[in-house]
Order: structure tokens, then C-alpha cells, then sequence
């Protein structure tokens, strides 16, 4: 009795660390994950009257929030702290001025910038030409994809006979380009090392995006063919890529073979010595 | 006389090996009721085997430091000839490893083969089990992907629940505040090392156990027979007119052992990232977190617990607790019937536990 006694203290002992043990183990509720302290632009603004608050709404839904970029990236400012958010000592810049948007836009966006201000588009700046945000909105600012050019936008301002001829000639592209773009998350998706051609596919996306504020066709098409080749050759790589997986089907077909094989002889072998 | 025999004569002069297979393989009898069941351990055997030889490989290119783990992998998988294969065998193999355990304790369960005598057969498979899922979730975290970072920042922050020692313990797992190259130093020694020498310690044990008490006969598939009184000294269950291990069950732990294989491969091949969400190739980002962190198929049902109980440390003390009957359930149910037929009380909490179990992994996936 006293053995079983020692025996069932020495288990308990060992047991009391489960919980411990349990605790090392256990994943647990992503609830614990904290969302990610909102800045203070959004806290005031969200409880203003419409006119100040739409922005917060209209950004929520915009591609400069969906990749994290938030009002004092544009605005400048401090928006930890409430006080000296809208402090200009704190970098504070507020709403530019009509002529100021491209170059506003174009501190981070340097390349567009160049593009539109060669254009027939930014030489009229100023002088009752568009600037970023007439055609990309201001707060939900879209991706720039070939649907920005479309006859409601452009028809503001003029005919849209040439956008439409413009944007026929790239839209072969923007299918190569979409096409290739998810071929290559597919392949992200599943491990394989998509970075060099990633890389690529975003030169070649910028390209083929500064052609938007292009507005002769001739440079268009010819630009157009140049990134399709491109863009061809990254689809080759990603079909070996293909290939490969389907070879690596076929080789597991014979593996899962041999094995059910195996397993069928063993079988077989042990009824004969019943 | 061949070449072959002359070899083994050398030999059985110097250590006697015929007797060897003679006592251990030839006339090593089993029950002649013994079912597939019972190829389990010979399936978890070859499957940390596996493991064993495909983590070596890996070794030899992943490099545990933060800044380089996530590349690593990624050379092991698009670089390393047949590099894609060793990980994905290595990755999918930890799973199937688990659910063959699983199926395992399920059938020593439902044959009641935890009973008198082989409470420590059951208590150190039980633990084995424990450090299974501990070798799992440290090895989740060395890939340094997204799903790596958050789901051992998730884990490690339960520890915080227990009063009073639970910050100091996070700190401890982690090696720091936070989930950081620390923590990936301390779960990759804990991976390589410490984990697997304790695996195979405790192997040894629950072999050495098993050769003790023999091999139990199961409760059914046999002529109905008088339960036998408990020994009050040591007996070694024997089965005179039973079955040779070897070449009969031999064969049979061949054919589960190769069918176990058919459906790992199968995995391997056709669906290998049946067990990956997306975010677990990409690379870890402590400033990004991802929207819904899921634990892996077999903690679902522990991540679900956790979540019904509006305070953490309920929610841990009571899977604790379940545990802990779990591991003490030898000395709990002592009853000397171990057809499940018979035990109607104890079939209905095994089918009720086993659905509650599946029933929160399911919520735990959708919810």
C-alpha cells in the first residue's frame, strides 16, 4: 500500500507540470493580437461633422491604405500627438494648393510625376488642366489600372475618340500583366521564390503605368509590345515552374504505387502463412 | 555451405545472434486475436525515423538565425536539388505524425490496453505525446515565416495568464518581450535537440515497457474467457500458441507501414500544402499582423476552449485539467473489463469526447 502511495505522489508530482507543459503548447485566440494603435488624425476626425470625417471613410477604401499609408504620410504632421498634430513645426502641410497636388503626389510618386508633367495633361497645369486628383480622387485614391481611363472621367474635359484608342492599345497588355501577376501569387502562395520575378513584373508594371499619361499612340504601342515581350518571358519561366510541379505529380503516382504495391504483397505473403 | 551462412555461423559463434531471433523475432508469440491496431507504434517508429533523417537534411542548409531562417527555407525549397522534397516531407511528415499517434492513443483507448499493468506504458505515451506536440509547435517557429512569428507570439503569450509568474514565463519562452531572434534560438535548440533526445529516451522506455509486460491481447476477436485476478508480483504476459512476430505480424506491420506511407505520399505529392496557409510563406513581419491566425489541424480544439472562456486562465486551468485525467486515467478507471462493449459508461464519454474534440477543431477552423 505504501509503495502505491509513493508510486501515485512520485505521478502527481510529475503530472502538476502538465498545466505547464500545456501552457508552452497551446495557441491561442488571434483576439489577443491588438490591433494596431490608431493615429490621432483618425480618432478626431472620425467624430467631426461630415465634411472632415468623409476623408477618414473615403481613405479606409483607398490603395494608400491598404498599403499602410496614412494621412501624415501625405499631410505631414505629428499623429501621435493631438496637440501638435497640425502643428506646420511638426511638418504639418494641411491641403496643398491646386497647382501644388503633382508635386505633392509626386514626393513619393517621382517617376508619375515626371511622366505627367511631360504630358499634354501636366502642360496645361494651371491653366484649367487635371492634376493627380482629378483623375485618381483625393482621399480614395484608386489603383492606377487601365479602368481610370473610361469615358465618364476623360469626358469631363474633352472628347474621348483618342483615351479610347490609347487604352485598346494597352489593354492587351494590363490582360498580360493581371495574368501574370496571379500566376506569380500562386506560385508565392505555394513557397516558390517569386522575388526576382516580382521584381521584374513591377518594373514592368511602372512602365507600362507611365504610359497612361502618354498621350501618342505611336510611343504607346511601341512601349505596349516591348513590355509584352518582357512580360512573355517571365510567363515562360512561371509554365516551367508548371511543368515541374506536374512532373513532380507523376513521380509521386509511382511512389504511392510502389507503396500500395508493398503493401499488397505483404499482404498477400502473410495469408500463406495462415 | 554459402557465403551468407558462413557469415552468420562467424557471427552466432561470437554473440549468439540465432538465439536471438529465435527468442526475439521467430518465437516471440503474439495473440492470435492481434489486430492492425496494433502496427501503430511500428508506423510511429518508422514515422520519427523519418523525421529524424529529413530534419538532418535540413540542417545541413536551414540556418537558425532570424535575419536568415525565412531565406533559408526559401533555398531549401527552390534551390536545394530535391530540397522541395526533404521539407515538405519534413513538414507534412510532422503532421501525419501526430494523427497516427493520435489513431494510436485511440485504439489503446478503446482496447482498454492502458489498464493494469501498463499504467507506465500508458503514462509514458502519454508524455510522448506532450513532447510531439512540443517538438510541433518549436518547429513551427523556425521557418520565421508570418504564420511562424504570430503563432508562436500567440502561444507563448498564454503563459501570461497564469497570476503571478505568467509575464516572467512569457519572458522566459521568448527569451525576451517579444517573439524575437531569441526565441528562435531557444525553439530551434529545444527542435533539434532537447525534444528529440527526450523522444527517444521515452521511446526507449516505452519499448523496454512493453517488452516487460508483453504484448496485451485484445478484448475481442477471441472466444469469450473469465478475467483473470490481478497478479500481486510481476508476470509477463505471454501467448503460448499465438502467432510469430516474425515472419506473420512482420508482415503486418510491413503492409500498415506501407499503406501509412501510400497516404503520406499521397499527401506529399498531390496536396502538400494541405497543411500551410497562405501566410506561411511569407516572411516574418513583427510591424504587420495577419488577420486571422489559425493553430495547427490538431490544437484547433484547444484554440476554440480558449476562446468560449471570456477569461483566459479558466479556459487553460480546464484543458489542464482534461489533460491531467487523461494522463492519470489508468489509475482513475480501474476496472478489469476492457471490452468496450461491456463498458457502456466509458464508450459513451470515449464517442462524446472524441465528437466535443472534433466538433471545436471544426469551429475552431471556421470561426
Amino acid at each position: 500500500m505504501r509503495y502505491r502511495e509513493i508510486i501515485m505522489a512520485n505521478f502527481m508530482r510529475l503530472f502538476s507540470l502538465i498545466p505547464l507543459i500545456l501552457i508552452a503548447l497551446l495557441l491561442t485566440r488571434p483576439g489577443l493580437a491588438q490591433e494596431t494603435a490608431e493615429i490621432v488624425c483618425i480618432q478626431c476626425h472620425s467624430g467631426l461633422p461630415e465634411i472632415y470625417s468623409q476623408p477618414i471613410r473615403l481613405w479606409r477604401g483607398s490603395i494608400h491604405a491598404e498599403n499602410d499609408i496614412a494621412c501624415h504620410d501625405c499631410h505631414g504632421g505629428d499623429p501621435q500627438d493631438a496637440a501638435n498634430a497640425m502643428n506646420p513645426q511638426r511638418g504639418f502641410l494641411g491641403v496643398p494648393q491646386e497647382p501644388d497636388i503633382p508635386a505633392f503626389c509626386g514626393r513619393c510618386h517621382v517617376g508619375v510625376m515626371r511622366d505627367y508633367l511631360a504630358s499634354a495633361h501636366g502642360l496645361a497645369l494651371g491653366r484649367g488642366g487635371p492634376t493627380c486628383v482629378t483623375c485618381h480622387g483625393n482621399h480614395q485614391v484608386l489603383k492606377a489600372t487601365l479602368e481610370l481611363i473610361n469615358e465618364k472621367s476623360c469626358s469631363r474635359c474633352h472628347s474621348y475618340e483618342r483615351a479610347r484608342t490609347i487604352r485598346a492599345a494597352m489593354q492587351e497588355t494590363e490582360g498580360l500583366l493581371v495574368a501574370t501577376e496571379t500566376r506569380l501569387n500562386d506560385f508565392k502562395k505555394i513557397g516558390s521564390n517569386t522575388e526576382k520575378l516580382e521584381k521584374e513584373l513591377f518594373s514592368l508594371r511602372n512602365s507600362f503605368h507611365s504610359l497612361f499619361h502618354n498621350v501618342n499612340l505611336e510611343t504607346v504601342n511601341k512601349q505596349a509590345a516591348r513590355i509584352q515581350l518582357e512580360l512573355k518571358k517571365i510567363q515562360a519561366v512561371l509554365t516551367e515552374w508548371d511543368q515541374a510541379v506536374q512532373r513532380r505529380k507523376i513521380a509521386g503516382a509511382l511512389a504511392v504505387s510502389v507503396m500500395l504495391l508493398i503493401a499488397l504483397l505483404a499482404h498477400l505473403v502473410r495469408k500463406t502463412y495462415d | 555451405m554459402t557465403l551468407l551462412k558462413k557469415i552468420v555461423d562467424w557471427i552466432d559463434l561470437r554473440i549468439g545472434v540465432r538465439e536471438i531471433v529465435r527468442k526475439e523475432l521467430t518465437g516471440y508469440l503474439l495473440p492470435r486475436n492481434i489486430n492492425a491496431w496494433y502496427s501503430m507504434g511500428s508506423i510511429l517508429l518508422v514515422a520519427f525515423a523519418l523525421q529524424v533523417l529529413s530534419g538532418i537534411l535540413l540542417l545541413i542548409y536551414y540556418v537558425p538565425d532570424a535575419d536568415k531562417a525565412f531565406k533559408s527555407v526559401s533555398q531549401i525549397m527552390n534551390e536545394v536539388p530535391f530540397g522541395w522534397l526533404i521539407r515538405m516531407f519534413h513538414a507534412v511528415g510532422s503532421n501525419m505524425m501526430v494523427l497516427a499517434l493520435l489513431l494510436h492513443m485511440l485504439s489503446v483507448l478503446l482496447m482498454g490496453s492502458y489498464k493494469r499493468p501498463r499504467e507506465l506504458n500508458w503514462l509514458t505515451g502519454f508524455i510522448l505525446f506532450s513532447l510531439v506536440q512540443g517538438i510541433s509547435l518549436t518547429g513551427y517557429l523556425l521557418p520565421w515565416s508570418q504564420l511562424s512569428f504570430w503563432a508562436t507570439t500567440v502561444a507563448t503569450n498564454s503563459a501570461s495568464a497564469i497570476p503571478l509568474i505568467g509575464p516572467y514565463l512569457v519572458e522566459f519562452l521568448r527569451g525576451g518581450v517579444l517573439v524575437g531572434p531569441p526565441t528562435l534560438g531557444r525553439f530551434f535548440a529545444l527542435h533539434v535537440a532537447v525534444i528529440p533526445l527526450l523522444i527517444a529516451a521515452l521511446i526507449g522506455a516505452h519499448l523496454f515497457l512493453l517488452k516487460r509486460t508483453g504484448v496485451s491481447t485484445p478484448p475481442f476477436g477471441q472466444p469469450e474467457t473469465p478475467i483473470p485476478p490481478p497478479a500481486d508480483s510481476y508476470r509477463y504476459e505471454d501467448h503460448p500458441g499465438g502467432i510469430p512476430f516474425f515472419p506473420n505480424y512482420a508482415l503486418e506491420d510491413l503492409r500498415s507501414i506501407a499503406l501509412y506511407l501510400a497516404c503520406f505520399l499521397a499527401v506529399l505529392f498531390f496536396d502538400p500544402y494541405l497543411f500551410f496557409p497562405k501566410d506561411a510563406f511569407i516572411p516574418a513581419n513583427p510591424f504587420v499582423t495577419p488577420a486571422h491566425i489559425k493553430p495547427e489541424w490538431y490544437f484547433l480544439a484547444n484554440y476554440q476552449t480558449l476562446k468560449l472562456f471570456p477569461n483566459e486562465l479558466i479556459g487553460l486551468s480546464l484543458q489542464g485539467a482534461a489533460m491531467t485525467f487523461l494522463a492519470l486515467l489508468p489509475f482513475i478507471d480501474r476496472g478489469r473489463q476492457r471490452h468496450p462493449l461491456k463498458r457502456p459508461l466509458f464508450l459513451a464519454c470515449f464517442i462524446a469526447g472524441l465528437l466535443l474534440w472534433i466538433g471545436l477543431g471544426i469551429w475552431g477552423h471556421y470561426s
